[in-house]
């Protein structure tokens, strides 16, 4: 094969009038085989991985600490010249912050090689991304991922039902399977030692042609300090919350518009984290069943045992499944 | 009871062996200090003072040779931590054969569970620790590793240390 490391700026144009056709060819761009600095990599340059040229296209965009599609700058849509298939590229970017719970600091770590290496183990499993990493000619870890036809799962969820009651009676028994699905492959990961690290709703993206959810971003560790899993779990925890609810059911709405139901609501109650919303969901939807909910109330303020372990969240959703079917007759 | 060789098991069984498992932390002073003040006039009571490291990820580090200064510093803390303990249990009437010390980097998902292991491969009669108090939110995302001890430990007693 063709050393693409030596691909010049002709050659590369070729390779887009022959895939793209000639009208598509830039009349500016750049041939890049190091990636060490994401920001010189622009649209339209061709960045070379392994043997495999990539048309880089835009960035891609996060919602993030409130604050609406912020670029990332590190991840870019490209074109594989070599079959013309869309991927999502990863390039290297060692962010390093503390984040504060209380008196605890703990570190946290954008990590390639975590994300690599979960690739790695995560390939025949269908609920996780899909992709390959390779080591730029500068030794950077670039993931090359296959790119998902698809919405965020939360998105999705909240535009079922004509209301909590039709969505809880229709709509749930299969949203609560699907989210049991994503719990296993969650577990998949705790079993072969691995965190996902930033377990947050808008990493759920349903893929409408395998039909079926798939959990994105696992770049992210933390050194833990007792629980391993800790994060994650009240990560999934709060994904539950919020499917349970079709939507984040928030203090301040229910003092505005159902203030029968604020006037039940106890400290205990509300979410472990955020605490303008409510974890207790049947004080608010009594139809809820109590197995189902006592599995949020872990995630409260009164709780008083969490889970450890993935292991004992599917037991205790298993029992709740049984008596959502019951409920809704499906 | 003679000389404490700290290598015979079957012998163990029969002794007062406490495993006081600390870190560089005021809580784990507290721990010891109270050891040192509860058992230092009993002549037949026998302290391992063990201190675990987690192998860190080597995700944590982008080369392995941040890795090693950490762990060579962690060492190096605990290290001195540990002499500082063995010092005040030493001034509280225990002798130099009554105190050993333990300090491991292993591979472990959990502190706790880690204690654990090595309370039964020592055969201690009491596991003593120290509390953060940290609080219900950090309990939540954190663990703690008391309670993981309180909740995982068999056929010993476990004292926590407020």
């Amino acid at each position: 094969m063709e050393n693409l490391s030596a691909l010049s700026i002709e050659a590369a144009r070729t390779l887009i009038a022959e895939l793209m056709g000639p009208d598509r060819v830039p009349e500016k761009m750049k041939v890049i085989t190091d990636t060490s600095d994401f920001f010189r990599i622009e649209y339209n340059d061709v960045v070379v991985l392994g043997e495999t040229p990539y048309w880089i296209k835009g960035y891609e965009k996060e919602g993030r600490f409130g604050l609406d599609d912020e670029p990332k700058y590190w991840v870019r849509r490209a074109i594989d010249l070599t079959n013309g298939a869309t991927k999502v590229i990863k390039l290297v970017f060692h962010e390093e912050f503390e984040t504060r719970v209380g008196n605890s600091v703990i570190k946290c770590f954008r990590s390639p090689k975590k994300e690599a290496r979960i690739l790695d183990l995560v390939a025949k499993q269908i609920n996780f991304m899909h992709g390959h990493w390779v080591l730029d000619l500068a030794g950077n870890n670039v993931r090359i991922l296959e790119f998902i036809h698809g919405r965020r799962y939360d998105d999705i969820v909240a535009e079922y039902g004509t209301g909590h009651h039709d969505y809880f009676h229709n709509y749930f028994p299969v949203v609560l399977d699907q989210y049991i699905v994503l719990v296993k492959a969650i577990k998949f990961l705790h079993d072969n030692g691995e965190k996902h690290g930033d377990i947050r709703r808008d990493h759920i993206i349903y893929d409408r042609e395998l039909n079926t959810n798939r959990w994105i971003d696992f770049d992210y560790n933390y050194m833990h300090i007792e629980s391993m899993f800790g994060f994650d779990l009240h990560g999934l925890g709060n994904i539950l919350i919020f499917l349970a609810g079709r939507g984040d059911i928030l203090v301040p709405d229910l003092y505005n518009n159902q203030r029968e139901v604020f006037e039940k609501l106890w400290g205990e109650d509300l979410n472990i984290s955020y605490k303008n919303r409510v974890a207790n969901l049947r004080k608010v939807y009594p139809y809820i069943p109590a197995s189902l909910n006592l599995i949020l109330l872990h995630f409260s303020l009164g709780a008083n045992i969490f889970y450890d372990a993935t292991d004992q969240m599917l037991d205790d959703l298993a029992k709740a499944r049984e008596d959502v079917l019951k409920l809704t007759g499906r | 009871m003679g000389e404490q060789t700290f290598t015979d098991l079957e012998r163990r069984d029969t002794e007062r062996h406490l495993l006081v498992a600390v870190d560089e932390s005021k809580n784990s002073k507290r721990a010891v200090m109270y050891v040192a003040d509860f058992f230092g006039s009993f002549k037949d009571i026998f302290i391992t003072l063990l201190s675990i490291i987690p192998d860190p990820s080597e995700d944590y580090f982008a080369t392995d040779e941040e890795k090693t200064k950490w762990l060579d510093e962690k060492k190096q803390v605990l290290e001195e931590s540990l002499a500082g303990y063995k010092e005040i249990l030493l001034g509280a009437g225990f002798k130099e054969n009554q105190v050993m010390i333990l300090l491991s980097v292993r591979q472990c998902t959990s502190i706790g569970d880690a204690i654990v292991e090595e309370q039964d491969k020592q055969r201690c009669c009491i596991v003593v620790v120290g509390r953060r108090g940290i609080s219900h939110n950090e309990e939540f995302i954190f663990g703690s590793t008391s309670s993981k001890v309180l909740h995982h430990a068999k056929n010993c007693a476990v004292m926590v240390v407020e």
